[in-house]
């Protein structure tokens, strides 16, 4: 970056805070194995349960993120399909967990669990659904064709060819989603798909070759031929990349009358060994 | 006989970037760059189309910050300063290059290419491009549609979800039909992210199609009928296409991509590199950074660093050749699917970033000219088409709900969500739930309760760039996207407290709203939920 914009409030230096006070887990889905998760929980809640487990005869064992699979279920805290624990360590805010079934839908709850099993929960995340990976076994009346015909456009769509099986097909689309034929994003922040070769040691050496000098201000002047401009005290500045070979540079000047003339020819040669 | 449509969409975005407290901003460069490389040169192609009255059809988003900037006199004058610069390099560069050629030619190409780009901006469109996009949507050849108001992206969106959507899509279409005078057809969707459920949103916005990655549409439920080579209606109604493959391999692929021909010319070499610093100094960033300047003298030339001139005239040869091969692959592919489409022709949906032409693919604008009129004289089998007008070609498309997905790495949110930029969904997510509750408790706000209020949702949906997100993943121009996005961060949650506390400040107001000048009739009111 060149600059950082400047601001009027100075004195006021905006830093992002730790928490907002909240009390709360959010969870978003990555991709159809993987979701995210951050949380907030408030000093005072987590005291609370404390206290409650201790006052129940009973310690704490770990903290843990307790993920549920909810699909297809309005979820009272009891009735998830299944669900695995992942245990906190550290002071960690968010989580990527990894759920590893496309097309279910989520819920984490972010809780302790006690020396005896019990499980009290801090938050509750909203659902999340991982996106779905395959094609669909739901079948529309009103568009209905022979199953090989199904396959063959996925697989003309996919630029697959035909005749794939489904986990032939599934393989291949994950495929072509990692070679990122996809956004380049933002026009020249972005890395294109070409990007320039590693180099190791390297040396570039370049000639030009600067011809310069001076007349009456209101001559006239060429340089090989080509008339040039003077500036307003008569002087000129010419800048040439220098090829390797002979340059012959005839600078002519006349005055402005048109009676005097001065030619000088300075010649140049450059040789690259 | 006609056996197929093809349509070609090209997604034209970059995020807000205006800074008018410096006479000399490097990521302000960036629409500069796309300017010169690749919106002059599309809107040349579309011009020589007009003038040599060939039919075509062409599909191109605009993103509302990439039109506001269009739009925006401060920055079309610091362009034109940008682009006088350029004239006078090139002129420098005409003299210094006198013995050498190969080089000298093209410092002539460069010369008159930025002359005309000059005449283009300043004489036919009076400053501001959009009116381009506006004349040649009028001839009926272009189908100019929008995107989300900031290219936020919609899949993570999570916390109040709907009336995040809403307003990025609203504000879009808002700035969208003030310009063009009436509702967009479509929508692009950044980073064609789609969470099944947003598409109602699209539709009470007035939106006719949306488009999705393939995996989209091959995934969605129930099976589809037709791969992506129909239009699909959601439940809601709103059209949805899905990219096809091939035809996005061909130009973007690294392996076998029309880009990467040995014939075209070489981006990564810019005499803003390759030049004596004294003499480039004048030309490169105020603070001395070496930076491109657009002029680049050599062709790809083969791997390793030994780079050859380029040749102009060969390489517009290539770009015509592989534009005659895009379109036999296109044929071939309508032919094979002939028979497998019911009672319908199979449309082939090609979407590209916009920038990836001119400005990374020098020829590819070029490469559209030669294809727009190859089809139109030299085949029959395929048709040009748009998603709107596809839409209107038949009386049914199957209803389908497509899969969550976007045409980012890996195909989902992985790019916008990982290691390095997962910290702001905390914040982004905190400034909705915020924005909401102060729409739900100041309704029908006047004076300058709304006009805070407005700059409010201003802040937060500048924060929500997917840009932003992406810039930190990719490593460059990283202290700049971090500071957009606390700068949009802390102005919000200030506005936000000033409400809250009900002690306004005008000048602060005024001052940011003049700072990025942007949505200037923006309703806070979209982010209402009562």
């Amino acid at each position: 970056m060149a600059q950082t914009p400047s601001r009027t409030r100075e004195n006021r230096q905006f830093r992002f805070p730790q928490g907002y006070g909240d009390n709360k887990i959010v969870l978003l889905a990555r991709d159809p194995w993987w979701v995210f998760t951050y949380w907030e929980i408030r000093k005072a809640n987590e005291e609370e349960a404390v206290r409650k487990i201790e006052a129940s005869g009973d310690s704490i064992a770990k903290s843990v993120l307790r993920v549920y699979d909810v699909t297809d279920v309005s979820f009272n805290g009891k009735n998830a399909r299944s669900y695995f624990d992942i245990e906190l360590r550290g002071l960690a805010t968010n989580w990527y967990i990894n759920v590893g079934s496309p097309d279910r839908a989520w819920i984490v709850d972010i809780g302790i669990v006690t020396k005896k099993g019990s499980f009290y929960p801090l938050a509750r995340s909203n659902m999340v659904k991982t996106p779905r990976f395959g094609m669909s076994d739901q079948l529309d009346a009103e568009w209905m064709v022979p199953e090989d015909e199904y396959w063959k456009m996925f697989g003309l769509s996919g630029g697959f060819g035909v005749g794939k099986g489904s986990l032939e097909v599934r393989e291949m689309i994950k495929k072509r989603l990692e070679e990122q034929i996809s956004s380049g994003g933002i026009s020249s922040a972005a890395s294109f798909y070409r990007k320039p070769g590693e180099r190791k040691f390297w040396l570039v050496v370049n000639c030009e070759l600067i011809v310069y000098g001076a007349t009456e201000p209101d001559a006239k002047l060429t340089v090989q031929g080509k008339k040039i401009d003077l500036r307003k005290d008569g002087t000129f500045t010419l800048r040439f990349a220098l090829p390797d070979g002979k340059q012959v540079i005839p600078v002519e000047a006349t005055s402005k009358d048109g009676i005097d003339s001065r030619r000088i020819t300075p010649i140049v040669s450059r040789k690259t060994e | 006989m006609l056996k197929g449509y093809l349509a070609i969409v090209l997604h034209a975005h970059l995020p807000y970037v205006r800074h008018p407290e410096f006479d000399d901003f490097l990521e302000e460069d960036w629409l500069f760059e796309a300017i010169t490389e690749t919106y002059i040169p599309i809107i040349k192609v579309l011009a020589g189309l007009e003038r040599d009255k060939v039919e075509y059809k062409l599909t191109i988003s605009l993103s509302p910050t990439l039109m506001s900037m269009l739009m925006d006199p401060h920055l079309q004058y610091k362009y034109l300063k940008h682009l006088d610069k350029l004239i006078e390099l090139s002129a420098k560069e005409i003299d210094r290059t006198k013995w050498e050629e190969a080089f000298n030619k093209l410092a002539h190409m460069y010369h008159t290419l930025f002359w005309e780009a000059r005449h283009i901006f300043v004489d036919e469109y009076k400053m501001n491009l959009v009116n381009a996009f506006k004349h040649f949507q009028e001839t009926g050849h272009l189908e100019v549609i929008t995107c989300c108001a900031t290219h936020g992206y919609l899949p993570l969106m999570e916390v109040e979800r709907k009336a995040s959507v809403r307003a990025q899509v609203r504000v879009g279409a808002d700035l969208y039909q003030k310009v063009f005078g009436k509702r967009p057809a479509g929508i692009w969707l950044p980073e064609c992210g789609f969470n099944p459920g947003d598409d109602e949103v699209i539709k009470k916005e007035g939106i006719r199609y949306f488009l999705v990655d393939t995996h989209g549409i091959l995934f969605g439920t129930p099976r589809p009928r037709f791969g992506v080579f129909s239009a699909y209606l959601t439940k809601n109604g709103v059209g949805v296409y899905g990219r096809d493959t091939e035809s996005s391999k061909a130009v973007w692929s690294a392996v076998e991509g029309y880009p990467g021909d040995h014939n075209y010319r070489e981006f990564y070499r810019d005499i803003g590199f390759d030049l004596d610093y004294d003499y480039i100094r004048p030309y490169i960033n105020a603070d001395g950074v070496r930076i491109n300047t657009g002029i680049k003298y050599y062709k790809i030339t083969g791997a390793g660093g030994h780079k050859e001139p380029y040749v102009p005239e060969t390489a517009r040869a290539r770009a015509a050749d592989q534009a005659g091969n895009f379109m036999f692959n296109r044929e071939k592919q309508a032919e094979h699917l002939l028979g497998q489409m019911g009672d319908r022709l199979p449309v082939i949906v090609a979407p590209y970033d916009a920038e990836l032409f001119g400005h990374w693919w020098f020829e590819g604008p070029q490469w559209i000219d030669f294809l727009m009129r190859k089809i139109r004289y030299d085949q029959k089998t395929i048709a040009l088409t748009t998603p709107g007008e596809y839409l209107k070609i038949y009386k049914k498309y199957q209803v389908l709900t497509p899969a969550a997905s976007s045409w980012g790495w890996k195909g989902y949110s992985e790019v916008w969500l990982e290691g390095s930029n997962d910290w702001v969904y905390r914040h982004l997510h905190k400034m909705v739930e915020r924005m909401v509750e102060a729409a739900n408790n100041n309704r029908n706000a006047k004076g300058l309760l709304c006009r805070t209020l407005n700059q409010m949702a201003r802040e937060l949906l500048l924060a929500q760039s997917s840009d932003w997100a992406f810039i930190m993943k990719t490593g460059s121009h990283v202290p700049y996207a971090v500071e957009r996005f606390r700068e949009h961060a802390e102005h919000f949650t200030e506005l936000y407290e000033q409400v809250k506390q009900g002690s306004l400040d005008e000048e602060y107001v005024k001052w940011l709203e003049d700072k990025y000048s942007i949505f200037h009739d923006i309703d806070y009111s979209v982010y209402s939920t009562q």
